[in-house]
């Protein structure tokens, strides 16, 4: 909800300011994430809602904002915050908090992220996504934060062992922390857009796992690759988004219609081994 | 109901269709067995052109010309759940799209009939997509190939760049637990889960279907004319990570993928294929000689290498005829106008000039080309290619 709120906020001040002083409070909260099948998983997220929620929070700032970010620990271990290429508040100790300003970088996608004990602070929840977006871009944006859990890991990580790589075997995969057919309900992932207008979507893999993103319908041209800089421009139907990498798509819907997206490596669009109870959306373009 | 909905969309497809260019038979089934290299063997669900066919991974290679109005029967004869035909990149309307919740499912016995225009020249993929994470493991995909308008063989889009020979490798993976009948022969019901094992822990390791020695031995060599220049389609449609390795001298050059051209080529001996993707990669061969590459098959969640097997392409004057990419023969050749195909002609093959210019496309048989000057020409059939010499 407070989101939503943010976006709601974010689009007002594109169509009537051309910048603005913006404050963001972001709590280090525990919670639990529930699966579709009942399962669940202990997790860690950065976010403004009084509530747990499934994912950290999108952060949407217009290019020129004067933002104040706040970071309060409410947990009992130390946690950090930092945006990649932008700013790190350092460690947060227990009930602690950190505040700075600072002016919005150039517009593009950002992740942010705990930086401590790496890699498993982000795999419980602690990482997210920063788009900062040009005062006058009315295109409509997408976005998905792609992860996936092995609910074992998460347990494990909780008391405080470090579960060695090779040993990652999935079972769970979400988008902004819900999967299908949840991700239709999320009014920030599911794509509704129409013949002949341009839909972006920010796809950012906050997971371990490499994605393989298929659309049908369509080939999108990837616009950024924060990565893989030699992608960008290409036009694909398939594509892949490494961990801790962003993708920037753009396309334009030539014919109507009900459009899945999925990643193609198929047990990932499974969710508790259920078929298709995962990474999978669908497009929804009207005439 | 069913049967009248089917009608009543096929009936209105057609109408929209007033012209098809190219129609095909597919066949759905799911009592196939694969044997690997070591002699293992498999049950498979798989695609076939004919019913007397054997059930093969990857199902046959359709090749399309860009612009085609296509019409691709599929006739469901597996006699389990139903299955659909999902044509993946090539950007079809919902309807034809093969994703059976918002389209059709196409039961056991029933015909299926998917309408759409061959896109932008390249590689694409087709697949089952009901209980696509089970059925696809099972083996039902296979390869599209979109040529140039005009069908030229040897030339990968309209004002593209030629080649001496192309070579499609289609890679994947199976886990032989999930091909074991209670996974295979599961119930369907959209309304209610369909589960899928808890692991998947590949235990063959595919291209073309094909796993180990059967990659690597001498009888199975790529074989190519010395300094021809080769047109790889690598693809990939299993649930690992590929590369394909390259040596340096072969000098690996990717112009496109997903069917669509780069914006710039890229020059790099590793060329990574993530599930559904597809790249376009032209090699250099120099003289006789054997140049093995590496197909690594690796883990999407740790990244782990879980194989590495060697291909070869082998450049010889003397073997090239006995490449099993060719199927078929001719005979006679050389020949004096009229010659025959050795196997029973289901739809049309093309005759080109060595500049690539199409010369003569048909089905008759036996094949005339009595009004032909003397000299070399190329019979493209069904995806292969063999040279004609008439004098």
């Amino acid at each position: 909800m407070k989101t939503l709120v943010l976006l709601v906020f974010s689009a007002f001040f594109c169509a009537y300011s051309y910048s603005a002083n913006v404050s963001v409070r972001l709590a280090v909260k525990n919670g639990v994430l529930e699966f579709n099948d009942g399962s669940s998983a202990s997790c860690k997220i950065f976010t403004s809602s009084p509530a747990f929620a499934k994912n950290s929070d999108l952060l949407i700032f217009n290019s020129g904002d004067i933002i104040t970010l706040k970071v309060v620990n409410t947990t009992a271990e130390n946690h950090g915050f930092t945006i990649d290429g932008v700013l790190n508040l350092g460690v947060i100790s227990p009930n602690d908090s950190i505040q700075q300003t600072f002016t919005s970088p150039p517009s593009g996608v950002y992740r942010f992220f705990d930086p401590l004990n790496f890699p498993y602070n982000e795999y419980l929840g602690l990482s997210g996504v920063m788009h900062i977006k040009e005062i006058n871009d009315v295109t409509p944006y997408f976005y998905w934060d792609l992860r996936e859990h092995q609910l074992s890991w998460n347990t494990s990580i909780l008391l405080g062992n470090s579960p060695v790589l090779n040993s990652y075997e999935p079972f769970y995969f979400t988008i902004n922390g819900n999967s299908e057919p949840d991700i239709n309900l999320d009014t920030i992932a599911r794509v509704v857009g129409n013949v002949g207008s341009e839909v972006r979507v920010i796809i950012v893999n906050n997971g371990l796992s490499i994605h393989s993103m298929h659309f049908h319908g369509y080939h999108a041209f990837l616009l950024k690759n924060s990565k893989n800089i030699a992608h960008e421009g290409r036009e694909k139907d398939t594509f892949p988004v490494y961990p801790k990498e962003y993708v920037l798509l753009s396309f334009v819907p030539d014919k109507p219609g009900e459009y899945p997206v999925h990643d193609h490596n198929l047990v990932a669009v499974t969710g508790g081994g259920i078929y298709h109870a995962g990474m999978f959306t669908t497009l929804l373009i009207a005439p | 109901m069913r049967k009248i909905l089917l009608f009543f969309s096929v009936f209105s497809i057609c109408n929209a269709w007033s012209q098809i260019d190219y129609s095909k038979l597919i066949i759905g089934r799911n009592m196939g067995t694969h044997t690997f290299h070591d002699g293992e063997q498999t049950r498979i669900f798989g695609f076939t052109e004919t019913l007397s066919a054997a059930t093969k991974i990857p199902g046959p290679t359709i090749y399309l010309n860009s612009g085609d109005s296509v019409k691709l029967d599929f006739w469901n004869m597996s006699q389990g759940a139903p299955h659909t035909i999902h044509l993946h990149g090539l950007d079809v309307n919902q309807q034809n799209d093969g994703v059976g919740m918002f389209s059709f499912e196409v039961m056991h016995n029933e015909h299926g009939f998917y309408y759409f225009k061959a896109p932008h020249p390249g590689t694409y993929l087709y697949h089952c997509h009901v209980g696509s994470t089970i059925h696809l493991q099972a083996g039902m995909y296979g390869l599209i190939v979109v040529r140039p308008a005009d069908g030229n063989p040897l030339l990968n889009w309209e004002n593209g760049e030629s080649y001496d020979r192309e070579f499609p490798l289609l890679a994947s993976e199976i886990d032989t637990v999930w091909h074991n009948d209670t996974i295979l022969d599961h119930e369907h019901d959209m309304t209610m889960p369909l589960y899928v094992p808890a692991t998947f822990n590949p235990n063959y390791f595919l291209v073309n279907g094909k796993s180990g020695t059967q990659l690597s031995a001498i009888p199975n060599h790529l074989l190519a004319l010395p300094n021809e220049k080769i047109y790889m389609r690598l693809a990939n449609i299993g649930y690992y990570g590929v590369r394909f390795i390259f040596p340096a001298i072969l000098e690996a050059r990717t112009v496109a993928s997903d069917g669509r051209p780069l914006p710039a080529e890229v020059v790099h001996d590793t060329i990574e294929v993530l599930p559904g993707e597809r790249y376009e990669t032209f090699l250099q061969l120099g003289t006789e000689n054997s140049y093995p590459f590496i197909v690594e098959h690796f883990n999407l969640n740790t990244q782990v290498v879980s194989s590495s097997q060697t291909m070869v392409i082998e450049t010889t004057f003397s073997g090239v005829e006995t490449n099993e990419k060719v199927a078929f023969e001719i005979f006679p050749n050389p020949t004096n106008g009229i010659f025959e195909i050795s196997e029973m002609v289901t739809e049309n093959y093309q005759i080109y000039s060595l500049e690539g210019k199409k010369l003569k496309e048909s089905m008759e048989s036996p094949v005339s080309i009595s009004d032909f000057a003397n000299g070399s020409y190329l019979l493209h059939y069904k995806g292969n290619t063999v040279f004609i010499v008439k004098d």
